[in-house]
C-alpha cells in the first residue's frame, strides 16, 4: 500500500484508543435514537422518497428557484450577494465587515462556512471571531477544524473538554460534571453574543417564495448570534434552496430525525430580512452570500444527486471507516461517505482520490441517507474516474494489472491460489492472521481471518448438483 | 458582483421552464404530505399538542388553565415551585400587561441572564409539541432566549394540527423578521453525545394552555398542574 497523506492520517487514529471511544459514545447514541424515530414513523419509507423528489425538482429547476429566491429576499429588505468560490465568497463576508467597522463576530456553526474557509479569512482581516454553538466553540480552544457536520467536537471526551475550559475561561468552576462544562461555557460566551458587531450564520434551508433562511439548532446560538448584532450576515450554499416554508416542513421531519432522532430542533428560526420599524430587536443590516464554490459545475458532471444532501450526519455515524478512524483522517472539509463524494469537487480529485477507495461499499450510507443520495455508486464514479485520469499510485495498478491477468487465465488463477491458501496458513495462529508479508495495510491493525482448508473453486468443483 | 450572479444562473438552468408549470409540480409534491405524515396528531389539536409538549423528550413541562386571566397563579405557583425570586421581565404585550400581576415585580427590559420570562405564544403545534413566536413590537426575538426559565401561555385555539398547517395561515411576505418555532428547552449533546439543558437558550421550559372549552379529560394526560419535574 503507497503512504499518502491520508493513509498517515487513518494510521494516526487508528492507533488513538480515546478517538475511537469518543467516535463511538456519539455516534453510537445517534444511531440507537435515529433507528427509533424511524421505527415510530412507518410511512418513513414514502416520506424519503418525496424529500428526494422535493430536492430533485428544486435542482431541476435551480436558476428558476435562485431568482425567485432573490426577488422575495430583496423585496424583504434584505441584500443578496453572489460568490462563484470560496475566495469571492470570503471577500464580500469580510467587506461587509469592514463596512460595518466590525472588531468582533459571533459565528453560529456552518459547515459552509467552514468550506469556504471563512475562520482564515476573518482572521487574516484581523477581525475576532467568536464561535458560540459549543462543540464549536471547543474546537475554537484547541485550534481543531471540525471532526463531524453535526457534532464538530466529537473527537474530545470530557476529560479534554475540561482541560481546554479551565485553560481558557475566566470563571471554569470545578468541570466535574459534564453539566458544569456546558454551563461554563454558557458564562463564557453570554457577554460575547452581545458585544459582537456582526453575527454570522449559515442555512439549513433558503425559502424561495418568501426569501427567508431557515436555521435549526438545539442549543439557541443561531438566535443569539443572530438578533443583537448590526448585521446579520447568512453564508449559504446555492443547493439549499426549496419553493415554500410547507415543503421544508416536508424535509425538517427527515433532517431532524436522521441527525439526532428527535421530531424537530428546539429551535428551528425563520430569518427574513432586516428587523422591522418597531421592532426591539433585530440586526438592521441582513446580507445572505449566495455560494455555488462547485456546485452548479456538480450538475454537469453527473453528481447531481448530492445535491440534496441536507447535511444531517446519518451517512457518517452509520459509516464502519468513519468509526474507526473519525472525521480529521479525511482531510477535507466533509467526512464520511458524503465528505469522500464531496471533498474531490472541493478540493481536486488528484488530493483526494484515497477519500471514495476508503469505502467498503456495504451500502449503509445510501440505506440511511433522508433523501436516498446514491453514494456508493457516487464513490465509484470517482473511482472510475482517478483509474480512467491515471491517478491511482503504481502499485494499486501493478496489483490489478497482475489481479487482471489471472483472472483472464483460469488455469493459472487457479494455480495462484492453490499456492496461496497454504502460505497464508503457515503465518496463521489460532485461526487468526496477525502479520504476513504484502497484507501489512490489514494487519497492522487487525488480524486477517486464516483461510479455510479449500479454495471455493476447490469446494464447488466437488459439490454435486442440487436437485 | 452582477458577473457572479449573471454566470451562476446561467450555470444553474432550469430558469426556461415556465413557471406556472414549475409552480404546479411544487404544489403535487406536497399532495402527497398527508398520507406520510407520523401519526401524531388525534382528536383535538389542543390535546395532542398539551401531550406532546409536555412528553418527557421535549424539556418542558405543561398545564392547562381556563382563561388568560389565569395565567398570573399559575405563573405564581411556578415560582413558589422552583423557589425563585417573585419577579420577572414580561414580554410586551398589551394581552398581558392587562393582566392582574400582584405580588410579582414586572419589567420590559430583558437581562442578559434574566432567571424569569414570561410571554405569549402566537400559537403552537400540535404534531411537534412547538411554541410559534412571530418577532414585532410585542415580541421582541430575545424574550425566547435570554431567560434561564420561560414561561409561556398559549391559547389553544390558535393550535395548528400539523407544521404545514402553520405554513399556511401566513402568507410568504406578510412574514416577520423572526419566525421562531420552539421545541422544548435549550439542550446540547455536544459533549460525548450527552444531553444537557439550558446550554445557551433557557433550561427551562412551562406551557401554559388557556384552554377555556376543554374536552373531556385525555387518558393519557392528567388534569392537574405538572410542575417542576425536569
Amino acid at each position: 500500500m503507497t503512504t499518502t497523506a491520508f493513509t498517515v492520517r487513518a494510521d494516526r487514529a487508528l492507533a488513538d484508543p480515546q478517538l475511537k471511544l469518543a467516535i463511538e459514545r456519539t455516534t453510537g447514541t445517534a444511531r440507537t435514537k435515529r433507528a427509533a424515530a424511524v421505527a415510530a414513523w412507518p410511512e418513513f419509507a414514502a416520506a424519503r422518497m418525496l424529500g428526494k423528489d422535493i430536492k430533485d425538482h428544486v435542482i431541476a429547476h435551480l436558476g428558476h428557484y435562485l431568482a425567485e429566491f432573490e426577488r422575495n429576499a430583496l423585496a424583504s429588505g434584505a441584500k443578496v450577494h453572489w460568490a462563484r468560490n470560496a475566495r469571492e465568497a470570503c471577500d464580500i463576508v469580510v467587506s461587509i465587515c469592514r463596512d460595518a467597522g466590525a472588531r468582533s463576530v459571533t459565528r453560529a456553526k456552518s459547515m459552509l462556512g467552514e468550506e469556504i474557509g471563512l475562520p482564515h479569512a476573518l482572521a487574516d482581516a484581523g477581525i475576532e471571531r467568536v464561535e458560540t454553538d459549543l462543540a464549536e466553540h471547543i474546537i475554537q480552544l484547541a485550534g481543531d477544524p471540525p471532526s463531524h457536520i453535526v457534532w464538530p467536537a466529537l473527537h474530545k471526551t470530557r476529560e479534554q473538554v475540561g482541560e481546554l475550559f479551565r485553560a481558557h475561561h475566566r470563571d471554569p468552576g470545578a468541570m466535574a460534571t459534564v453539566e458544569a462544562m456546558v454551563a461554563s461555557a454558557r458564562r463564557h460566551l453570554r457577554g460575547r453574543f452581545m458585544a459582537a458587531d456582526v453575527g454570522i450564520s449559515g442555512a439549513n434551508f433558503l425559502i424561495a417564495d418568501s426569501g427567508a433562511v431557515c436555521t435549526v439548532t438545539n442549543e439557541g446560538n443561531a438566535e443569539l448570534t443572530t438578533t443583537p448584532p448590526r448585521v446579520h450576515i447568512v453564508t449559504a450554499g446555492i443547493e439549499k434552496l426549496v419553493p415554500s416554508t410547507a415543503h421544508a416542513m416536508s424535509l425538517l421531519r427527515l433532517l431532524v430525525r436522521s441527525a439526532t432522532g428527535a421530531e424537530l430542533t428546539q429551535y428551528t428560526t425563520f430569518h427574513r430580512g432586516p428587523k422591522r420599524a418597531g421592532d426591539p430587536d433585530g440586526p438592521s443590516e441582513f446580507h445572505i452570500v449566495l455560494v455555488d464554490n462547485g456546485r452548479t459545475r456538480m450538475l454537469t458532471d453527473g453528481l447531481a444527486d448530492m445535491l440534496r444532501c441536507l447535511r444531517c450526519g446519518a451517512c457518517l455515524n452509520h459509516c464502519v471507516v468513519f468509526r474507526q478512524i473519525g472525521g480529521h483522517a479525511y482531510g477535507g472539509t466533509y467526512p464520511g461517505p458524503m465528505g469522500a463524494v464531496l471533498t474531490p469537487v472541493l478540493d481536486g480529485l488528484p488530493l483526494s482520490q484515497d477519500l471514495p477507495r476508503a469505502c467498503t461499499l456495504n451500502g449503509q450510507c445510501q440505506e440511511v441517507c433522508p433523501v436516498a443520495i446514491p453514494l456508493p455508486t457516487l464513490l465509484r464514479g470517482w473511482r472510475d474516474r482517478s483509474w480512467r485520469e491515471g491517478l491511482e499510485p503504481v502499485s494499486v495498478r501493478g496489483f490489478l494489472g497482475i489481479w487482471r491477468f489471472l483472472v483472464l487465465h483460469p488455469a493459472l488463477y487457479r494455480l495462484a491460489t492453490a499456492a496461496a491458501l497454504p502460505a497464508m496458513r503457515l503465518f496463521g495462529r489460532g485461526g487468526w492472521i496477525g502479520w504476513m508479508p504484502l497484507a501489512g495495510g490489514w494487519t497492522r491493525h487487525r488480524d486477517l481471518p486464516q483461510p479455510s482448508g479449500r479454495s471455493f473453486m476447490a469446494q464447488t468443483r466437488n459439490r454435486k448438483p442440487s436437485a | 458582483m452582477s458577473g457572479a450572479r449573471n454566470e451562476i444562473l446561467a450555470a444553474a438552468g432550469g430558469a426556461s421552464t415556465d413557471p406556472a408549470a414549475i409552480a404546479a409540480a411544487a404544489a403535487r409534491l406536497l399532495d402527497r404530505v398527508p398520507g406520510l405524515r407520523p401519526d401524531r396528531v388525534s382528536g383535538r389539536p389542543a390535546d395532542a399538542f398539551l401531550l406532546r409538549a409536555s412528553s418527557p423528550a421535549m424539556g418542558a413541562t405543561a398545564e392547562r388553565v381556563a382563561s388568560l386571566a389565569d395565567f398570573p397563579a399559575a405563573v405564581r405557583r411556578y415560582l413558589a415551585a422552583w423557589t425563585l425570586a417573585p419577579a420577572l421581565a414580561l414580554q410586551p404585550h398589551p394581552a398581558l400587561r392587562a393582566l392582574d400581576w400582584t405580588g410579582i415585580e414586572i419589567h420590559e427590559a430583558i437581562g442578559l441572564d434574566e432567571p424569569v420570562a414570561a410571554g405569549l405564544a402566537l400559537g403552537g403545534i400540535a404534531e411537534t409539541g412547538s411554541l410559534v413566536f412571530h418577532s414585532g413590537p410585542d415580541a421582541p426575538t430575545l424574550f425566547g432566549f435570554l431567560p434561564v426559565h420561560h414561561i409561556v401561555a398559549v391559547e389553544a385555539d390558535r393550535i395548528w394540527p400539523w407544521l404545514e398547517d402553520y405554513a399556511a395561515a401566513f402568507a410568504p411576505a406578510s412574514q416577520p423578521r423572526n419566525v421562531n418555532l420552539i421545541t422544548g428547552a435549550s439542550g446540547t449533546t455536544d459533549i460525548e453525545g450527552a444531553l444537557v439543558r439550558g446550554a445557551h437558550g433557557p433550561g427551562h421550559l412551562h406551557i401554559v394552555l388557556v384552554d377555556p372549552d376543554p374536552a373531556p379529560p385525555h387518558p393519557d394526560f392528567p388534569a392537574t398542574t405538572i410542575a417542576k419535574s425536569i
